[in-house]
Formats: C-alpha cells, structure tokens, sequence
C-alpha cells in the first residue's frame, strides 16, 4: 500500500513529531538525519534476512547498488563509528523508512519512524532503563494512556547455554539459531540424543593428509590452520547433554506469561535443572522495578522468553510496547551491543535503543483504524 | 505483446532446450509455421488463435512474471529466480522431461570440515567473528539463494552477482561459496568443487507455465486449454477474480 497522506495528517504527525522530538532533546538526545538513499551493501552485508528481504534496492546511473533505509539505527551507527564520535553518544530520529511487505499488500511501503540511540554507555543496566523509560515517556507525551508490554531478554538463553558442557561451536550454534521458531528445540534434541558422528578421521595426521590429497582445490578464503582446527574440533566433539537440561531449556524457551508469573516459572525450572541465572534475572527485574516506579501495571507486561525479535542484530534485553488489546506494536527496541564492530568499530561498542511506529501511535490515540 | 484475444505462447529460440521443445511439439502433433522471415514469430497449424514467440529462456520467465505472454517453456530454476514469490502470479503446468539441471550449493574440496549445510551456518559465522566481514556467495541466483539460506538460517553471507563463469569464482578470489546449475557435475569437480550433501536447492527441469497475470479472457481460455490438452497437460487455470 502506498500512504498518501492529507493536511489534517500531516498536521497531526507534524504536532506528534514536536513533541517527541522536544523530550528526546530534553533527555540529551540531538536529532540527526542520515539521508533515505543508502548504499546497498550496507543493510544487504551486515543484516539478517528479515531486514534483507524486506529492504528495497535499486540501481543508480553508474551501476552503484543503492537501497531506501529500512531503518535509521544502521546508518546512524555507521556514521558515529565512522567519525569516531566521543562516547557515550545520544541520537534521536524522526523520519521516512521503506520496508517491501511481499505477504502483506495491506501495510504500508513507507512509515515515519521516531526514535534514539544510546551508544557507548557502559552501564547496561542504566542504558536499559534510560530507553525504557524514555519509549514510555514518549508515548504519554503523545497521548496514549492505555498500552501494553512485552519483553524478553536473549541474554538470559545466552547464560544458559554458557552453562552448558557442550563444544564451543555448538554453544554458538545453539546462540545464533536463538531467533529461527523451533530449530533450537531441534538442536537441543539432536545434542541430548547425542547421535552426532563425525566422517572425519580421528588422527590429526590423517586429517592433514585429507587435505593434502585435494592439493590444487582453493582454499577459498581459510587458512590451512583453521581448517584444520574446526575438522579436529569436529572429530573431538563429545556430546553429552543431560537429557534433562536438554528438556529444561526447551521448556523455558515456551515460556510467556505476565513478568511476575513468568519470573518465578523460570525459577522453578532452573532449579530442577541446576542451573542459575541470578546476575540476568536480577537485571529482568531491575527493569520491572523501573516500570512500576512509572506507574506500570506489571499484569500488563507479558515476559517472552523465546522473544527475540525477528531482527537479528539484538543482543539482551528487547522490548516492544503495544496497543491496549495486544494487537498492534506501536514501540520496539533493545539492546544491539554487537552492530557497532560489525559496522567497523575498532573495540566493542554498547548500544541500546527504540524506534516508535509514529502513524500507528496516532491511530491508537485518536482510535482511527 | 500480446494482441487482440490470441494466446501468447513464447518457447525458447536457440540451443538444446529449443530443440528438445521442437521434439516435445512434434511428438504432440503441433506442428509450427513461421510468419515472419527471421523466424522470432510463429503460429501452430490447425490451432489459430495461438500467437508463438521465440524468446531466450530468461526473457520467457520475466515475461510470464510480467504478464506479457500467457504461456511459455523455460527453466524451472529461471522461473523460480524471476521473483521470491511466484505464487499467484506464475503456475507451474507440467513438467517436460528435458532441459534438467541442479541448482547446487558447492565449496572447495579443500574445505574437508564441510560437508552440510549446518557446517557451512558454523563456517561463515566464525568467518564473519574473525574477519569482520561476511562470506561471499557468487551466484546467478540471488533469489533462490537468500531463500534457501534463509530456510538454513545462515545470515552471515553476502551475495557477489555472478555474470559467468561462476564456477572460477574461487579460484578467481572473487567468492568462497558458490550456487550454481549443473547436470553431471563434471564442471564442478573439474575446478575443485563439492556439493554440499544437503545442498541441492532445486532439481530444475523445462517447464510449461502459465502466467496468471496475463489477461485471460473466454477465448484464450479455450484456445489454451486445447494447447494444454494435445501436450497432456492436466491443468485448470484458477478462475479470475470477479
């Protein structure tokens, strides 16, 4: 669908963009503008597939591949990162983004986004409550009274699967796959029914020869070494995943309920597991704490343990504020602590940050469809 | 393309698939007459109402796509690459037992570690963690590839189009993976290649397809459902949307 939009809209949006911006800025966050054509490469290289497929691109006069920002966050960053910007930085944002919608002809080609970046900040859990303090700030400024909340944190499966006994690559494995419905559950099965077996040779020399044998074959972009090491690392692997660990996991990955309910079902079943996750609970809760002093009904939070987001780019704690009856996301955001080095930084860099879908916070408000 | 109520048909204009088209139209007792001099138009004896166009086999596809032609003989794999959702607007008739070809994801025999799909996700994230950058893919294939990937939840990657040639892409340093088409794979293993055991993406064939976005009026229905019948084609259009 493309949005055409009238003087009465324009005139609302423009009002909600004032206010939005003004207690941005009264937070510290400066607005700034990346411009709404990109070079390709920059969402299609570093993005999940989410935000690839949905992304627009096209060819300019000399052949360079371009896209229309599908976000502001990833130029945003690149542009900090490439001027090296003293840290901790705050941004805020309000502007046109462009997402193909391939199943759903209904939704709209282009939208405003609305939103900040805290990048840098050292303190996670402070970062994460400055964010979640200001989404909520923001959608009161605007007018909405009645929302709801989901949240989850990927850092909690994170914990536990550095718990785990398990090979380093199956750990990242099991990480990374965090965000595909059901295929951790898989995972955790193969791994606790430990049927793996490797076709490689058990003796390191053996291996060597394999390799020697394929003489003239590219190495294509590996060295000898690292092929080396990941076969032996295959052929050492030993699996053996308490078949009850295994189910422990899967069973807290299916848990969604409201956060205090959610909270002490966690607990139960990391106790049957013998594991722990204080130091992350303790953050969920600390972010509990900072909704109720808002004034937050916490039997309007649901907590998501498998939430993570269909963007892959997010890495603890993520959040989305939605509509009364639950139907709508109006607000999302989280933590994103790995894009900045992605996008070039030279160390580690913190981000945490939200985006307000500003047209359907409108609609909520003043109950259009 | 199309003219006033006749069914555009377009098949391939040279090389074996145009043969093998030929062979498949004789056995079916369609027999075409040229109707211009450089033999690019064509129309069936005894069929009138059947407008052929002989088009290259990616022209066919992105016609069908398009809505240009009503019917058209070309690659599965093109078909399948001409948009990340044919659904709706391209129906696969029938199939045609010629022109097979495998769209494959290969590495480097040297990759000795790498065997499944699951081994390439492990490899191209550890490349990403350890050299900032992602693993470069070279294909032809761009859709079919990002759908296939995205099925085995690899995200670490990028695509490098591939004009020709891809399979020296590793050799070149252009790409460390391929995705490619191949019959035996000769060619693959010629340049130091192996498919991945679960890396055959689509078992590609000829294939008889109709575009749904094409204007199908009463007559070019009938026409072309005598067309589908004298090929054994067991098809129904979808009725239009009233």
């Amino acid at each position: 669908m493309f949005p055409y939009y009238k003087p009465a809209d324009i005139e609302a949006l423009n009002r909600q963009a004032v206010t939005l911006l003004k207690l941005f800025a009264e937070h510290g966050y400066a607005r700034e503008e990346p411009s709404v054509l990109q070079p390709a490469a920059l969402f299609l290289d570093r993005s999940g597939e989410e935000i690839r497929r949905r992304t627009f691109t096209l060819t300019d006069p000399s052949g360079r591949d371009l896209a229309l920002r599908p976000d502001l966050t990833i130029p945003i960053a690149k542009t900090l990162v490439e001027e090296a910007r003293p840290l901790p930085a705050r941004v805020s944002y309000n502007g046109p983004v462009f997402r193909h919608e391939p199943n759903a002809p209904e939704k709209p080609v282009q939208f405003f986004q609305a939103g900040i970046e805290l990048l840098g900040a050292d303190d996670r859990a402070g970062g994460d409550a400055e964010i979640l303090t200001i989404a909520i700030a923001a959608v009161r400024a605007a007018g909405l009274t009645d929302f709801t909340l989901r949240m989850g944190d990927l850092g909690l499966f994170g914990a536990l699967v550095d718990d785990l006994e398990l090979p380093a690559h199956w750990r990242s494995r099991l990480k990374r796959h965090f965000w595909r419905p059901g295929y951790v559950e898989t995972l955790l099965t193969r791994i606790g029914h430990g049927d793996e077996t490797s076709r490689l040779p058990q003796e390191a020399r053996e291996i060597e020869a394999l390799l020697d044998v394929q003489g003239e074959a590219p190495l294509a972009g590996r060295t000898r070494a690292e092929i080396i090491a990941r076969a032996r690392a295959e052929v050492s692997e030993v699996l053996k995943l308490d078949g009850n660990v295994a189910g422990a996991i899967t069973r807290l990955l299916d848990i969604s309920a409201p956060i205090e309910t959610a909270l002490a079902d966690i607990r139960a079943l990391l106790k049957t597991a013998g594991a722990s996750l204080d130091a992350e609970l303790a953050a969920v809760e600390a972010r509990l704490a900072v909704l109720k002093a808002l004034g937050v009904d916490p039997a309007r939070i649901t907590f998501t343990a498998h939430f993570g987001r269909s963007m892959e780019y997010y890495t603890g704690f993520v959040f989305e504020l939605r509509s009364a009856d639950g139907a709508t996301e109006l607000a999302g955001g989280g933590r994103y602590d790995n894009l900045l080095e992605l996008l070039g930084a030279p160390k580690p860099v913190t981000a945490v940050g939200c985006a307000l879908h500003t047209e359907r916070l409108l609609s909520a408000i003043t109950g259009a469809a | 393309m199309t003219t006033n109520s006749s069914l555009a048909l377009a098949i391939p204009s040279k090389g074996r698939l145009k043969e093998k088209c030929d062979e498949t139209f004789a056995a079916a007792g369609i027999r075409l007459e040229q109707s211009n001099a450089r033999g690019y138009r064509a129309t069936i004896s005894g069929l009138p109402g059947v407008e052929v166009m002989l088009l290259s086999a990616s022209e066919i596809a992105s016609a069908l796509l398009a809505g240009d032609i009503h019917l058209g003989i070309t690659g599965e794999d093109l078909l399948r690459e001409s948009a990340p959702e044919i659904e709706g607007r391209i129906a696969l008739v029938k199939k045609l037992d010629f022109g097979f070809a495998d769209v494959v994801v290969a590495v480097s025999n040297a990759w000795i570690d790498v065997s499944t799909m699951a081994d390439l996700d492990d490899v191209c994230a550890a490349y990403a963690a350890q050299h900032k950058k992602r693993l470069r893919v070279a294909t032809k294939y761009a859709h079919i590839t990002r759908g296939f990937f995205a099925h085995n939840g690899i995200a670490d990657y990028r695509i490098v189009p591939s004009a020709g040639a891809t399979e020296g892409a590793l050799a070149a340093g252009t790409a460390e993976v391929i995705v490619d088409i191949t019959t035996t794979g000769a060619t693959l293993r010629d340049n130091g290649l192996k498919i991945l055991d679960d890396g055959v993406i689509l078992k590609s064939q000829a294939t008889l397809a109709a575009s749904l976005t094409a204007e199908w009026d009463a007559e070019t229905r009938g026409v072309c459902a005598t067309l589908l019948g004298k090929l054994g084609a067991d098809f129904m259009l979808p009725l239009p949307h009233l």
